[in-house]
């Protein structure tokens, strides 16, 4: 166990340089000079010459001197010491832009999930007991539906339906203009305009997940253990919760690890469209600003959720499932 | 309970085959012995209606989208701002019927329709807002009517002049003479400007005069008849000359000399100007495109009057038939064929034909089938060369993450060990790249510096380069247990390449899963184009695909008064990638049938 761990880890070190060193590289593709971008606010007030030190400086602050691996050992070393960078757009370390986006990011993402789970763990234990049944078959062409739907489909369509012919809720944005007030009432009032986003992103997950609930069901209900438990003579209520549902829950646990990514690494579309400032917003306007800090961190950071979470995944399903052996 | 099931398909089967006489069924075990399996696969299939439903919704789509553009096809640069956010509809030269065989006057706006009828009744159709609908009461008997971009003027019997519709940039603020102190002769309703001539020869304006340049200078108190486009004014004189209100020389105000003083009526395009003159003879000068100077030949002397749409002139010869020319690209050159024309007036892009006993013909642009987007282009010439775009990225990624993912897992299961191992590696580390914001960052990196199609090129490429994992490794898992069976030893017992039996002989077998897998990836690469596309990291405009259509519709102006220029390219988008998401269930329950039970 502990030497699958250590054997996993080790494996996950090595992607995350492998990935680092791509990502590295294609960040210095990137036409434009960091440094020029850094004195540009100066090139009019100065004269070449002054300029051109400027420059000469600039470029060694940044380390752009060096040659390429060695540059690359500097920006790996800092990142992993924390230091992320330094954005062109926000004249800030980026260290300090992702940590209220982050907050937003998961408050959304947690919502939508207690959401989704809510919904999409009784709907698919439902049709799977009562399979082929007419509320099976609608349910069933609901999440192919669902799943085929864009999710920024699935926005304009809420946002037509709950802003427009409804005036439910805001279109977009975090927070009422111009808001006063104590915390309390900032909370509410973030809490509603995170309404239609959190609708958004549940809407869009039902499908896939009632899908994968329903299998898993439909797979446990046809074990053997089952027709034991039934045979026994005990109520079908407690057959399907307590015999069948328990087991079922080993691969949902693995979906629900596999969200993990999705609730720090945000929705790049949704928050876009619903101006919601989130990590993925904040990867959208680097992108679209050219901050291209920003950007390899932020690539970095989803790398090492992604990482992260196919490890924790494989940790969960070890805990849920004791006949699961891995390493073998 | 599934013995039960079995009875009564069996009576079910009994019972068709007493009534309806069908082909006799099989049993799996007879099925096998007699049919392929691929005839088994398409037997099930077909008998999935939800999936047959979706084929066909999916064939009919793609058919739209291929053969649809032969007959409409997409001008890629062509943007129009008096046709912005039309709505879907084919009103535009719906003339109504009590003015139809009664019609005095008419002119076209550029969506919609005026006139008045031989009693001074004014009319309208086509697309029109609030303000256009606001009609003044009380006009009394009007006895000449003018439609402009977004306004309209109306003169009655008492020389009073109305205007209404669109009346921001001072377009309400009618001078005082024309209250009924001047005679007019002709009022024009111009690019959110308004024009009036007395009848001695005076010219008044008011609107927007930021765009168009207005000077008539030591001509006014000579002016006859004047024509106007978004930029000039034209104006034919009492002496029979022509001259540009303009204060500067432009391309219209290059006059041909040999005209002047002959000239019996004038007409103005959007970019060029044209003049009648005695002999009948039609002169077109201005910036030609769209060959608006190319006069038809053999009507050049016969012609009695002339006018203009906006990039397409009409004129009507002495025989009393109607000839055009100019811009077709709505159809505005065709015009009915009739005998007694006695007038003509033109729309933006339509024709409005009146005969001399009062009937209306017309031709020209009626309407959109899905209205128009902010820059006046039509939606559904747009929909359907979208959806080609859309599908064909969709295809070719595809292909290239199959073919990839194929070989790469063709390889690893059948060698396995080392092999496997890095491949297996390399596919978790193309798998840990997070998929969208990676292909952002791709898109903007490598798509700066290309054109059009090279762009288009790459982000096939990386579609189809970063969604080859989970292909590889469903590949790799088929041929693992395939490789210990008989056939595989018999191969390699005959001496047969290993890449010829990996590809040859274990290949087909798991070529179904396969084929499922893909059109699975099909319908999720057109949405994940369509996402980068909508995000603006995919094919930019004016290239258009149904996620870069969606661009910008989130706002909320879009969303409530503009509905069309979301819902249809939502809705095929929506309707493509569900029946693709169909037809591939409904693939892998006809292969598997044991997965139906899941």
């Amino acid at each position: 166990m502990a030497k699958y761990i250590l054997r996993r880890l080790l494996y996950l070190v090595f992607v995350f340089f492998i990935v680092s060193i791509i990502m590295f590289f294609i960040y210095k593709s990137v036409p434009g000079d960091p440094a020029r971008m850094m004195i540009d606010s100066s090139k009019q007030s100065v004269d070449p010459e002054r300029y051109e030190q400027m420059y000469q400086a600039a470029r060694e602050q940044l380390g752009l001197d060096k040659p390429l691996p060695i540059q690359y050992i500097s920006w790996i070393t800092n990142m992993l010491k924390g230091d992320l960078g330094f954005s062109t757009q926000y004249r800030q370390p980026v260290s300090q832009i992702v940590g209220v986006p982050m907050g937003n990011t998961i408050m959304l993402n947690l919502v939508s999930m207690v959401l989704v789970f809510l919904i999409t763990i009784p709907l698919g234990i439902v049709t799977a007991v009562k399979k082929n049944s007419p509320l099976d078959n609608a349910v069933q062409v609901g999440t192919v539906v669902g799943y085929s739907l864009p999710s920024f489909v699935i926005a304009l369509l809420f946002i037509f339906l709950f802003a427009n012919l409804l005036p439910i809720f805001p279109i977009s944005g975090m927070n009422a203009p111009g808001l006063t007030g104590d915390g309390f009432n900032v909370f509410l009032d973030r809490m509603y305009h995170m309404a239609l986003p959190c609708l958004v992103m549940t809407f869009a997950s039902l499908g896939g997940i009632t899908r994968y609930v329903r299998a898993a069901m439909i797979d446990v209900l046809r074990q053997d253990y089952i027709r034991t438990a039934r045979a026994k003579g005990l109520r079908e209520k407690v057959v399907i919760y307590s015999h069948a549902f328990r087991n079922a829950l080993i691969p949902i646990v693995t979906v629900l690890t596999g969200w993990l990514v999705s609730v720090f690494g945000g929705s790049v579309v949704i928050e876009t469209i619903f101006l919601w400032n989130g990590i993925g917003k904040v990867l959208y306007d680097a992108l679209m600003q050219r901050d291209f800090m920003v950007v390899l961190a932020m690539q970095m950071f989803y790398v090492i959720i992604t990482l992260a979470g196919n490890l924790l995944m494989d940790l969960a399903y070890m805990l849920v499932d004791p006949r699961v052996k891995l390493g073998n | 309970m599934s013995s039960q099931k079995k009875k009564t398909n069996s009576f079910s089967r009994m019972f068709r085959r007493i009534f309806l006489g069908s082909k006799r069924e099989l049993s799996i075990l007879e099925e096998e012995q007699m049919q392929s399996p691929f005839r088994t696969v398409v037997r099930n299939f077909r008998q999935n209606k939800i999936a047959m439903i979706g084929s066909i919704v999916f064939l009919l789509i793609f058919l739209s989208c291929f053969i649809l553009p032969i007959f409409y096809p997409l001008d890629v640069t062509y943007q129009d701002v008096s046709q912005q956010n039309v709505a879907p509809g084919f009103t535009m030269t719906s003339v109504p019927s009590a003015l139809k065989n009664n019609a005095a006057q008419i002119s076209g706006g550029a969506t919609f329709g005026v006139g008045i009828d031989k009693d001074g009744n004014y009319y309208s159709w086509g697309q029109m807002d609030k303000k256009l609908l606001n009609v003044p009461e009380n006009m009394g008997k009007l006895v000449q009517i003018s439609a402009g971009l977004n306004h309209v003027l109306a003169l009655n019997d008492r020389g009073e002049v109305f205007t209404w519709g669109y009346d921001r940039l001072g377009l309400s603020r009618v001078p005082m003479d024309l209250s009924g102190m001047v005679d007019v002769k002709q009022i024009l309703a111009g690019y959110q400007i308004s024009f009036a001539v007395s009848e001695d020869g005076e010219l008044y304006w008011w609107g927007n005069e930021n765009i168009i340049d207005v000077s008539p200078g030591d001509h006014q108190g000579h002016i006859e008849k004047i024509a106007a486009n978004s930029t000039t004014v034209i104006a034919l004189l009492d002496d029979g000359t022509v001259a540009a209100l303009s204060s500067k020389e432009t391309l219209f105000s290059k006059i041909p000399e040999e005209i002047q003083g002959n000239v019996v009526d004038v007409a103005s395009t959007d970019n060029t100007a044209a003049a009648l003159t005695k002999d009948g003879k039609v002169y077109v000068w201005g910036s030609d495109d769209y060959g608006q100077k190319l006069v038809p030949e053999d009507a050049q002397g016969k012609i009695k009057s002339i006018s203009a749409g906006r990039y397409h002139y009409t004129a009507i010869l002495e025989d009393g038939s109607v000839i055009a020319w100019g811009r077709d690209n709505f159809g505005q050159t065709k015009v009915p064929v009739v005998t007694n024309a006695a007038q003509i007036s033109n729309g933006y892009y339509q024709n409005y034909i009146i005969t001399e006993d009062g009937k209306v013909q017309t031709s020209g642009l009626s309407g959109y089938l899905m209205g128009t987007d902010g820059f006046g282009r039509d939606i559904f010439t747009r929909l359907i060369a979208g959806g080609r775009m859309t599908m064909t990225i969709g295809a070719i990624s595809v292909i290239i993450s199959v073919i990839i993912g194929v070989i790469i897992g063709g390889f690893s299961g059948y060698y396995g060990g080392k092999v496997d191992n890095i491949l297996m590696r390399l596919a978790e580390i193309v798998a840990s790249i997070p998929f969208l914001p990676f292909a952002m960052i791709l898109s903007v990196i490598v798509g700066n510096s290309l054109t059009e199609i090279q762009r288009i090129a790459v982000i096939m490429v990386i579609l189809g380069v970063l969604s080859w994992p989970s292909l590889a490794r469903l590949v790799r898992a088929q041929i693992l247990a395939e490789r210990e069976k008989e056939f595989v030893t018999a191969a390699k017992a005959m001496g047969i390449k290993e890449w010829s039996i990996i590809f040859k002989h274990i290949l087909p077998n798991v070529i179904t899963v396969v084929i499922v897998d893909t059109t699975l990836a099909f319908a999720s690469c057109m949405l994940i184009e369509s996402s980068l596309s909508f995000l603006g990291f995919g094919v930019v405009e004016p290239t258009p695909t149904w996620g870069n259509m969606l661009n910008g519709s989130q706002a909320s102006t879009v969303i409530q008064n503009y509905w069309w220029r979301w819902v249809f390219p939502s809705l095929a988008l929506s309707l493509s990638t569900i029946s693709i998401n169909l037809i591939g269930d409904g693939l892998r329950d006809a292969i598997d049938p044991r997965s139906n039970d899941r």
